[in-house]
């Protein structure tokens, strides 16, 4: 088991509101990913469900129950950027077994184990000025993975990794949770990660869900005026023509499924058209996204028909349209 | 200049001459230097930890009399520790008053800021990934705590040396607590302060010398510790 939960979260840093999260739930088992720009609340989330930090306002609970420090033991957390502990590789594999009260050979058998299995071996007595970035990563994940958790909480895991180390490190957690139930939740900036990986995508934005797919959020500033009126508000180099009562700061959203795709200009209501180059091409359950840059980057949801008729590749100039009603702003 | 250098000179016959003054009331100083050091480093460094680590209602309030605290005037704490232990006073029952254990309360409290308020700045200097880290593969706080003291120990052993040279060095408070009884109460400072008073000169001298050794002894042993962990791995 391993079911946490978030009910009624408010979080402040000297009184300044970070997370606002009513509820919040990761299910046992669940493969869960948090998606949001750098400073959306995405480490202060898992921070709070680690139980590191107690939330100001609200309640953690772990398997229904409000979890205490006892519960700490259950959850593990790998933060972005992780630090290695005083000591070798051997050592910071050892801690939290040690810290578990786990004695000797059965210290020295798991992390003989457990180096193994993520190929670390040859890191063993390495200090962790022998260490490259990528390599802490990996430690820092094998340690947590070493303990067995019911909940593993990764921040940014492939901050620091390239390619074929992430691919690498979602195969290993791929084949821990093939050998044992263990919920997952991994937060990352890269929606790539999140759509490969995870089976439940969350985008936070300023401290609160999103209500809308992670794709294309920006934090804006909206100009004063009625709502009823179309405003338009600067992205980057764009102006994008929306509909809201809103004004001041604010996340402006622009649904990936609402973006039109067409190779030229055609004649339509929408009020906001952009021309730039495609940019990449994936795969996301069944629906293909198209990223192009625009002056920003915005992404578009289409059916792999749409992108066969269209002949879109890479370097290809596209055209992206879409109504200022399908504009979120929050 | 001449009395400067008979002094000098006294000063190397008495040291050499393995003089029983000079050592008597170097073994006191030394005695009430180690107890307090101990004492002030065990009382204040787990209040810089709480102070660094811990969130609590009034942390500035507290933070802000440890940053006062290490301003104390040593006479003004020495004539409160007096007042303490006198006879009519609260801890007078001790029967501390002039003895080498009364020196060792007033120096503790003037030790203790320096602990608490260095060890809290040793403490905030080390990554809050540490102690997080720590928590969350399992480690009780007592166990995540000596991990960040691991990481943060040149600074903690720094904390030790401040401590012990405020204590070895200190005279107003040992003076007016320990009242300078030869054989039980006077330290080097104390007998330095007497010796001068005198006009004792070379005497003064030969115990400054030994004050200078007895600090420098320390430190050194002190940096050979840090030298060592320097050595193991970080």
């Amino acid at each position: 088991m391993g079911a946490l939960e978030l009910r009624q979260v408010r979080h402040r840093y000297d009184g300044r509101l970070v997370l606002d999260l009513p509820s919040f739930a990761v299910p046992d088992g669940g493969k869960v990913a948090i998606v949001g720009h750098n400073g959306s609340g995405k480490s202060t989330l898992l921070r709070l469900l680690a139980l590191l930090e107690r939330p100001t306002e609200g309640q953690v609970l772990l398997d229904g129950v409000v979890a205490n420090v006892q519960s700490r033991r259950r959850v593990t957390l790998v933060e972005q950027r992780p630090v290695m502990l005083p000591g070798t590789v051997r050592d910071n594999l050892a801690y939290g077994l040690a810290a578990r009260g786990s004695r000797g050979t059965e210290v020295t058998r798991a992390v003989g184990a457990t180096a193994e299995r993520h190929g670390l071996s040859p890191l063993l007595d390495r200090g962790r000025h022998e260490l490259s970035e990528g390599e802490i990563q990996r430690v820092a994940v094998a340690r947590a993975l070493a303990l067995k958790p019911d909940v593993l909480l990764l921040d940014e895991p492939t901050s620091s990794a390239d390619r074929a180390a992430a691919q690498s490190l979602f195969s290993a957690l791929q084949s821990e949770l093939d050998e044992r139930r263990m919920t997952v939740c991994l937060a990352s900036h890269q929606l790539e990660d999140a759509y490969r990986w995870a089976d439940d995508i969350r985008a936070l934005a300023e401290g609160r869900l999103s209500p809308v797919t992670p794709e294309n959020l920006f934090r804006v500033d909206v100009p004063p005026g009625p709502g009823d009126v179309t405003k338009r508000v600067r992205v980057g180099p764009l102006e994008i023509a929306v509909m809201t009562e809103r004004s001041g700061p604010a996340i402006l959203a622009v649904p990936a499924e609402d973006v039109l795709v067409s190779s030229t200009p055609v004649v339509s209501s929408a009020r906001n058209v952009f021309t730039g180059k495609l940019t990449r091409i994936t795969q996301h359950r069944g629906a293909v996204h198209v990223t192009a840059d625009m002056g920003i980057e915005l992404v578009a949801a289409v059916t792999p028909e749409a992108v066969r008729e269209l002949g879109l590749a890479p370097g290809a100039t596209v055209v992206f349209a879409f109504k200022a009603a399908a504009v979120r702003v929050f | 200049m001449d009395f400067l250098a008979d002094g000098i000179r006294r000063a190397l016959a008495l040291l050499f001459s393995g003089d029983a003054e000079v050592f008597s009331t170097a073994l006191v100083s030394f005695k009430v230097a180690i107890f307090a050091t101990f004492f002030a480093c065990a009382l204040g460094i787990p209040t810089g930890f709480a102070l660094a680590t811990r969130r609590f209602w009034g942390r500035r309030v507290a933070l802000t009399v440890v940053n006062t605290a290490l301003a104390f005037p040593t006479v003004v704490v020495g004539l409160v520790i007096y007042g303490l232990l006198s006879r009519r006073g609260p801890l007078g029952g001790l029967g501390w008053l002039y003895t080498w254990q009364g020196i060792v309360v007033a120096d503790v409290v003037l030790a203790l800021p320096i602990a608490a308020a260095l060890s809290a700045a040793a403490v905030q200097g080390v990554d809050p990934r540490v102690r997080r880290t720590a928590l969350t593969l399992g480690a009780s706080s007592w166990r995540a705590n000596l991990t960040v003291a691991r990481e943060a120990r040149f600074a903690l052993v720094a904390v030790v040396t401040a401590a012990f040279g405020q204590v070895v060095a200190e005279v107003g408070a040992a003076l007016i607590v320990g009242g300078n009884v030869r054989h039980e109460t006077r330290t080097l400072t104390t007998a330095v302060a007497l010796a001068t008073a005198q006009g004792d000169f070379g005497f003064a001298l030969a115990l400054g010398f030994v004050l200078l050794t007895v600090a420098l002894l320390v430190n050194i042993a002190l940096q050979a510790l840090q030298g060592r962990g320097d050595r193991g791995r970080a």
